[in-house]
């Protein structure tokens, strides 16, 4: 479960000031996946770093019970200068995984060849993408926080995400920022609507893409 | 209880990164944090034997010079390591259980470590080859040491939140630390200094703690001016200051 009480979060950049969420209540419940909605700046990506605790809010607060991953995007939370074999034994350090077996199924996954030995800043977009998809996959979390990731990548990788993400999915839930409402069609049971600093959930899925393409049409 | 072992754990992940990343990309690795400051000491002791007849104090030029050029590194390499410690960390905090202190105290632990190394290395060689016996003063050693690392970690922790709000400070910041080196009394000692400006030297911590350091090894050193209360004074303020800027300054840190 994940509960938003009162929680209000503003954006500053150059003395502008605009609000992300603004005195938000809200309970996400465990055992469904939540499609994120909202108009390109909304603050989905930020909402997704306030669930996973990455940053504070500036008032209120969420109450997370379980297990949440970092937010996964496809820019990825990699530092540039190590390899893709030592940010993935950094991330198993972090979370007290073992190592090895987290290095063999990120590998397997990844598909990254002698790249896996080389720095992620010379990588390609979608080889971060697969890079940081299977290392969040590697490791158990109760809600996987998704920020596009699955539109890079080719075919075959989208494939594959859908494989492990239905098998993961008998257990854990997802909360997924995506502009392709197909995507959240596919994985997602219901929705919320990010839209003016408000979050609207809605239990269906459908009507959170209703209600979000109300809202693209009328600005 | 599992916040700390979290704590624990990313401090130490931290550590194999940063060693990983510091000295695993260069050849010969670690060797060079060692063979760095021997080579100074090397080229600064080359020199003065040919100016100077003998040493401030003591018989040995390399002795002089070695205590206080390590002395002054545990201060200096301390905050020119730790002053981009959150920078060069960012992409990292990215993870929510990574926070900004960790990446200071894995460097802080790498640093203190890695300069206790070279001293031993370096001041045990030189003592060992010394033909005049030197019986050492730990508690004095011990004492300037820990304050020179206590004052480098505030500073340090005050830098890291400044230069990432205020580039222009990282300026000047830069342009004032770079004489330290040539007025904390590394290689004189400040009780040759001429009246007016012998009170001048004494406001700078760094002279009392190398003043500190090298009466652990030269026993009949009397340091006049010596003034531990001042150094501890500064150096718990500093620290002080450096904790509480670091903790109103999440936000900054964080990248937000």
């Amino acid at each position: 479960m994940i509960r938003f009480e009162q929680a209000t979060k503003y954006a500053r950049t150059k003395g502008i000031k605009k609000p992300i969420i603004e005195d938000v209540s809200l309970t996400m419940n465990r055992g469904k996946s939540v499609g994120l909605l909202g108009r390109n700046g909304a603050g989905k990506s930020t909402l997704l770093r306030l669930i996973a605790g990455a940053i504070k809010l500036d008032k209120g607060r969420i109450i997370r019970r379980g297990k949440i991953s970092w937010p996964l995007g496809f820019q990825g939370s990699f530092q540039g200068s190590m390899t893709g074999e030592q940010n993935v034994r950094f991330v198993a350090r972090i979370y007290g995984v073992d190592t090895e077996q987290l290095i063999d199924y990120v590998e397997d996954f990844a598909e990254l060849g002698p790249f896996f030995k080389a720095p992620v800043g010379t990588y390609s977009s979608g080889m971060k993408a697969r890079l940081a998809f299977g290392l969040s996959m590697g490791v158990n979390f109760d809600y996987y926080l998704v920020d596009e990731i699955t539109a890079v990548g080719d075919t075959n990788f989208k494939k594959k995400c859908q494989a492990v993400f239905e098998t993961k999915l008998q257990d854990s839930d997802l909360i997924m920022v995506s502009h392709s409402t197909g995507t959240i069609r596919t994985y997602c049971d219901c929705g919320v609507v990010l839209e003016k600093g408000k979050l609207t959930y809605y239990e269906d899925i459908e009507d959170a893409i209703r209600a979000h393409d109300k809202n693209m049409k009328e600005s | 209880m599992s916040h700390v072992f979290t704590h624990f754990r990313v401090v130490g992940a931290l550590l194999v990164r940063e060693m990983s990343t510091r000295f695993g990309s260069k050849p010969g690795g670690y060797i060079w944090a060692l063979l760095d400051p021997a080579a100074h000491i090397l080229l600064m002791t080359f020199i003065f034997r040919a100016i100077a007849r003998a040493p401030a104090l003591g018989t040995s030029f390399a002795l002089f010079f070695a205590t206080g050029y390590i002395a002054f590194q545990f201060y200096q390499a301390m905050t020119s390591y730790l002053n981009s410690a959150v920078r060069a960390n960012r992409a990292l905090l990215s993870y929510p259980n990574v926070a900004p202190i960790d990446t200071v105290v894995a460097r802080f632990v790498l640093q203190v470590g890695t300069t206790t190394l070279v001293a031993f290395i370096v001041l045990g060689t030189i003592v060992a080859t010394m033909r005049v016996d030197t019986s050492l003063h730990w508690p004095a050693i011990l004492e300037a040491v820990a304050m020179a690392c206590v004052c480098g970690l505030g500073v340090a922790m005050i830098n890291s939140v400044l230069f990432l709000k205020y580039p222009l400070y990282e300026q000047v910041f830069n342009i004032v630390n770079r004489p330290l080196f040539l007025i904390s009394g590394v290689f004189f000692l400040p009780d040759s200094i001429p009246a007016p400006y012998h009170d001048l030297v004494l406001l700078n911590p760094l002279v009392h703690m190398i003043m500190g350091f090298r009466q652990g090894f030269y026993p009949e050193y009397r340091a006049i001016g010596l003034d531990m209360e001042y150094l501890y004074g500064f150096a718990f303020l500093t620290l002080f200051a450096g904790m509480l800027v670091f903790t109103f300054s999440s936000k900054t840190l964080r990248n937000e």
